[in-house]
This record gives structure tokens, sequence and C-alpha cells, in this order.
């Protein structure tokens, strides 16, 4: 009689009925668990997402060609010089191409009449910007007003914080990339719905109003974002654009996983003048809050382990139960000629079962509770968005975390109740024969 | 008759912490196939000790047990499963059925283990034991839903599944009203005389030992004699006799 005899379920499915307060308690603890793990999992994936969508509309491509031109060693501007050759070389090089745009890039003082915010601005061509359109939702205003050479898009929340609505007219202060100080009179064409925190200081205007403020030519641009028609693509395609443009003569900047504006002080340092491109992926660029999926992710591990040792404890207790009560039916199975290995597989069944079934349905519990909680819209606390990359709970269950969930869960169970069942399976049966109690 | 079950110079000891209790002291015992034996005697006699290890499921301090031709001494856990699963048949005083399962499913559990029959032939082969022992009508029963004297039958059907050489009874009948009792041992014994397998069983009723071929008296954790059964009735009786002048004149 193996693991797989039927027997042993019935055994096991019918033991657990007839204990079914017991069965029950546990059995929600584990479905309880479960559910968390499913949520929680269904979180970091919508946080994930959120993050991914947020950096990839505002501030990068799933892979960007930047860099920096330097008029002098300590004067790094981040501008890319004679892009359409790049450009060029990136149309043939890359097959996994979906789409690219280009993007100016700066950084100034947003100023309007009741207040001034430090924002970044993304010059933008929106009649080149398929998933920009498909991405920002447009709360007042018209995005395709972007066109118009002083034309300003902003988020919800600047829009509140500077006191604005769409037609007013905003002043933008910006330091030169040759060191002096430029303003620019920009009216606001379009207010956007907020997409995460990073729109909380990302705005766009268009891509030739941001030349005329930093007094660039049309041959060059802030970056060339490249999207992808399979993002798991981005790590060999980067590789491949930095050997290429290598061997095309273009001088690259060593890898460095930050973004861009985190590499001022350390190109401004080095001594050397002209231009160095600067090979990044979205991950690259969005570093800087990665943190905290990562510091979400450990809690939520330890949250999870804690409570896997609750159920643990809770498994081990009910298993030693169940076996003290069976004890005289594990010294007859034994005297009628059952195998320790079968006592052990039946016991493990019950192990098993209680978590397939517990697990099964706190996976659907949690589906259920994640796609509730997204569909109520819930909004987030300002200190939440930070931490959710969203003004409203987004929580996104895959089936992969789901299976991941009740699989683990499952597994820890009955590799819990092994420790019990293997005691019971060692039993002698004149011993278990005559157990009292 | 050949033996089917040889023990000789059997010791049992016991350790009850510092103390050694020795519950058999150098038994010897010889059962021919066929037998319907009754070992018999006063509660604490060793009775118990003796089924269980003729039934493998306890081994001797010293002394050799041998079962169907095989030292049991001599044989892994593993060869002593096999052994019980395949030679012996056990029917216990409390029945010792699997309460989550049917009788269907009690019956049908060591051939299972057995893993040598198709399930119609497991089938056919339960559901004709069943039969015989008056309870097709409960296949889908729990034990539960079972009288004691069912509940045995249903044991009964459980020892015999497997055509065991050997069936042991430790008191089968101590858990049951006379009538009920009667007519279990009037089934045993049938299937004794049908089947040719032997019973060992044991009791300290006289009404059981009237049954047997042969009864075996054990006390003290000896053997002290073999004889058959209207002589051992008798010596109930007269022992019966002595401890009831005994009560009246104290």
């Amino acid at each position: 009689m193996t693991f797989l005899s039927p027997m042993l379920w019935v055994i096991a499915f019918r033991s657990l009925l007839q204990h079914r307060v017991r069965t029950f308690i546990l059995g929600a603890a584990i479905a309880g668990v479960t559910a968390l793990l499913v949520t929680l999992t269904g979180a970091f994936v919508g946080i994930r997402s959120t993050l991914l969508l947020s950096a990839t509309t505002l501030m990068s491509g799933h892979v960007n060609v930047a860099g920096f031109y330097k008029a002098s060693a300590s004067a790094g501007a981040p501008v890319v010089t004679n892009y359409k050759k790049v450009r060029a070389i990136i149309d043939s090089e890359v097959p996994e191409l979906d789409y690219v745009v280009q993007r100016g890039r700066g950084w100034a003082k947003l100023v309007s009449e009741s207040g001034a915010q430090q924002v970044g601005i993304g010059g933008i061509d929106i009649t080149n910007e398929p998933g920009f359109r498909q991405v920002v939702q447009i709360k007042e205003g018209k995005l395709d007003d972007l066109t118009k050479p002083n034309g300003m898009l902003i988020f919800e929340a600047q829009a509140r914080k500077l006191g604005v609505k769409v037609g007013d007219t905003m002043t933008i202060v910006a330091p030169t990339f040759r060191g002096t100080s430029n303003t620019v009179d920009v009216i606001l064409v379009a207010i956007a719905a907020d997409i995460g925190m990073l729109s909380s200081w990302n705005t766009f205007m268009n891509d030739q109003g941001l030349r005329q403020l930093y007094q660039l030519n049309d041959e060059s641009t802030g970056a060339l974002q490249l999207y992808l028609k399979d993002i798991d693509q981005v790590k060999p395609v980067q590789e491949r654009l930095r050997r290429v443009l290598a061997a095309s003569g273009f001088e690259l900047l060593d890898p460095d996983p930050r973004p861009y504006f985190a590499k001022f002080d350390s190109v401004n340092r080095e001594n050397w003048t002209g231009q160095k491109l600067d090979v990044t992926n979205w991950e690259d660029e969005t570093s800087f809050v990665q943190w905290i999926v990562t510091a979400l992710t450990a809690l939520a591990t330890i949250v999870i382990f804690v409570l896997m040792m609750i159920i643990g404890v809770g498994i081990m207790n009910v298993m030693w139960i169940s076996i003290r009560e069976r004890t005289r039916e594990i010294g007859t199975l034994r005297a009628v000629g059952m195998q320790r290995q079968a006592v052990l597989a039946m016991f493990v069944a019950e192990g098993t079962l209680l978590g397939v079934m517990s697990t099964v349905l706190g996976g659907l519990l949690g589906v259920l509770l994640s796609v509730g909680l997204t569909r109520a819209h819930i909004g987030l606390p300002t200190s939440w968005q930070f931490v959710f990359f969203s003004e409203r709970l987004v929580i996104s269950p895959t089936l992969f975390w789901v299976l991941f969930s009740v699989g683990f869960i499952t597994a820890v169970i009955t590799l819990i109740s092994i420790i019990p069942s293997f005691l019971a399976a060692r039993l002698k049966p004149i011993t278990a024969m005559s157990h009292v109690g | 008759m050949s033996a089917i079950v040889t023990i000789q110079d059997v010791v049992k000891e016991y350790s009850l912490g510092a103390t050694v209790v020795q519950a058999l002291r150098g038994v010897n015992l010889t059962v021919d196939k066929g037998e319907f034996i009754s070992i018999a005697g006063p509660s604490g006699s060793g009775k118990t000790t003796l089924l269980n290890l003729i039934g493998c499921v306890d081994t001797a301090t010293r002394g050799v047990v041998e079962v169907a031709g095989q030292n049991t001494a001599k044989m892994s856990e593993r060869e002593l499963t096999n052994l019980r699963l395949n030679t012996i048949g056990f029917i216990f005083q409390s029945f010792n059925l699997v309460s989550v399962l049917t009788v269907f499913q009690n019956v049908e559990f060591p051939l299972l283990l057995q893993n040598k029959l198709s399930a119609k032939d497991r089938k056919e082969r339960v559901e004709g034991l069943l039969e015989q022992v008056g309870l097709k009508t409960h296949l889908k029963h729990r034990p539960n839903e079972l009288s004691g004297g069912q509940r045995q039958r249903v044991a009964i059907a459980r020892a015999l599944v497997t055509d065991p050489l050997i069936v042991l009874a430790d008191e089968p009948t101590a858990n049951l009203d006379s009538e009920t009792g009667q007519a279990i041992l009037d089934l045993m014994k049938s299937l004794n005389q049908k089947k040719g397998t032997t019973f060992i069983f044991s009791t300290h009723d006289h009404r059981v030992m009237r049954y047997a071929n042969a009864v075996v008296r054990i006390a003290d954790g000896k053997v002290t004699g073999r004889e058959s059964p209207q002589d051992a009735v008798a010596h109930e009786m007269e022992g019966l006799d002595t401890r009831s002048t005994e009560v009246r004149a104290s």
C-alpha cells in the first residue's frame, strides 16, 4: 500500500471529517494564511506593475540609450547629440523593438501664481508616443495640445499643489547646460490622472519647447527610449546595444544601475569632455524606489514565516492528538499486516489532504479578496501611495502566485506532518494496541 | 497432522521500572494444522502474551517461536509484518475495526495490503465472506452502526479474508452476550471445519471451552496441561464449586 492508494486517502478524508470541528479550525487558519499570502503576492504584483507602468510611461523605456554631453569637464548635461545616428543603429540592431521615442530631459522649477515645485521635465513629441496615449488618462484638457510649442502636461496632485487648471500660464525657471539660467512661459494644456508616486515630480512639455528652454539643436535629445515587444528581452537587448554602439565608435559610460539624475556628480568628477552614451533599463531608472519592493518582500516573508510557524505548531498538535486517539487503530492495522511505510503514508496523506483542501479554499478566498479590494477603488492615504505607487489599492493576483501559495503551504504542512507520522509508524503493534487513552 | 505453531522454552519478560515481570516462564506448546484450540486460564496467567507471540505482534525474550515453519526471532520487522498479513488472521476482544471505513472496506483492507487480487476478485471474496457471516446486507454500514455481535462477525470476516493458515482470537466472546457469543463460536467452528483453518483462541469461560478440540491450560506463565474440552469444563466446574464453598464457609 503506497501513498497513492485510494484507501489511504479514504481513511485520511474520513478521519478529518470525523473530527470536523478540529479540522475546521485548523483548516480555516491554513486557508487564512494562504489567502493572506495570495493577497500579499497580489499586492507585490500590483506594486511592481504600477511601478513598471509609471516608470515606462513617465521616465524610462524598457531600455534607454541616453548619456551625458560635457562642454567642460565639470559641466555634464543629460543630452545625446547626433541622436539620429544612434536611432539608425537601434532600428537595425534591435529586432525585438516595438517602437522607440526620443525624449528631452530637464530639471526645473515650475512656478504658478500660487505656488512652485521642482519637477523633472520630459520633452515629448506626442504625435510619436503611442504608449503614452494608452497609459496617461487625461482628466482635463487635451493631450493633442501638447503639439503646441509651449504646451505643458502635469498630473492631478501637481495641479492641486500649484493651484492651476487647464489654460493657466506657468513659468519654468531652469539652469541651462551652458551654466546660465533661462525662463520660459508655458500653458497648461492637460491635467492627467496620477500614476503612482513617480507622477508626483514628472511633467511633460512639447519637445521643441524644451529644446528652446535648454537651447538645444534638432540633432540633440535627452534619451532614446526603446519599448520592446517582450519586456523579458531587456537584458540581452541592453548588452547587445552596448556592444554595437561601442563598435560603432561611440564612447560609453561604465554600466551603473542608477537613474540618470543620480549620475551627475560622478560624471562631473570624471576628467573627460564631449559625448558619452549610457545604456540603462527601466529597473536602473527606478532603482531608487525599488528598495520599497525589497523591503515589502522581506516584511511579508517574515510575516508568512511567523504565521507558518504558528500553523506548523497547530498541525503538529493536531497530528499528535489524532495519533494519540488512533494509536490502537495503528496497532490493529500493523497487526493485520500494514507496513510502517504505509502507516507513515496514511498520516502524511491526512496532513496533505488538510493542506490541499485548506490552501485551495484559501487561494480562492485570496483571489476574491484581492479582486474585491481592487474593484472597491479604495483610495490610499498619501503616505501609502508612496509605498503602493498608486493612489488606489491595486492587488493583482496571478495564476503563478496563487499556485505557488497553494503549493508552498501544502508542501510545508506535508513536511510538518511527517514528524508525528514517522513516530506513529515506529510504534510496535503490541505497544500501540495496548495503548490506553 | 503437521505442526503449524511450535513454541519451545519461551520466556517473556516485561520491565516495569526496576522490576522485571515474567509473563511467560518457559512455555512449550505445539499446535497442529486444522486444530480448534482454546488457551484457558485466569486473568494474568499469560494467555494474551502467548497469543501475541504466536501472532508475531510481540517477540519472546528467550526461546523459539515457530509459525508456519519460520523462526520468528530471526525475522525482520518487515518479514514479520508480511507473515502476519499472509499467514495469520486476528480477532480481537474489542473487535478493533477501523471506525471510518465501511464494513466492506474493513474486510477488504488486508487484501489491499496484499495487493494480489483485482478489484473484481476482491469484491467477490469480501462479499462472499460477508454473506457467510450474515452481513451481506450491511456492506456500507460503518462499525458504529452495528451491534457488538455484528462487529465481531466483521472482524471474523476480516481475519479470514486472506485465507490465513492460523486465526488467533483473544477472548472473542468476552464483550458479547451469551447468545451472540455462542453464534460467533458456531461460526468460527463451521469455518474451521469447512476451510481447515487453525483457530487458537483464549478464554476463561467454560462455555467457550466446550467448542475446542483441545484446551491448553496456562497458569502463572506456564502451560500446566493439555486436556479435552470435557475435562477442562469439569475442572472449571470443580473450581467454581470449591470457590463457592469457600465463599459460603467464610
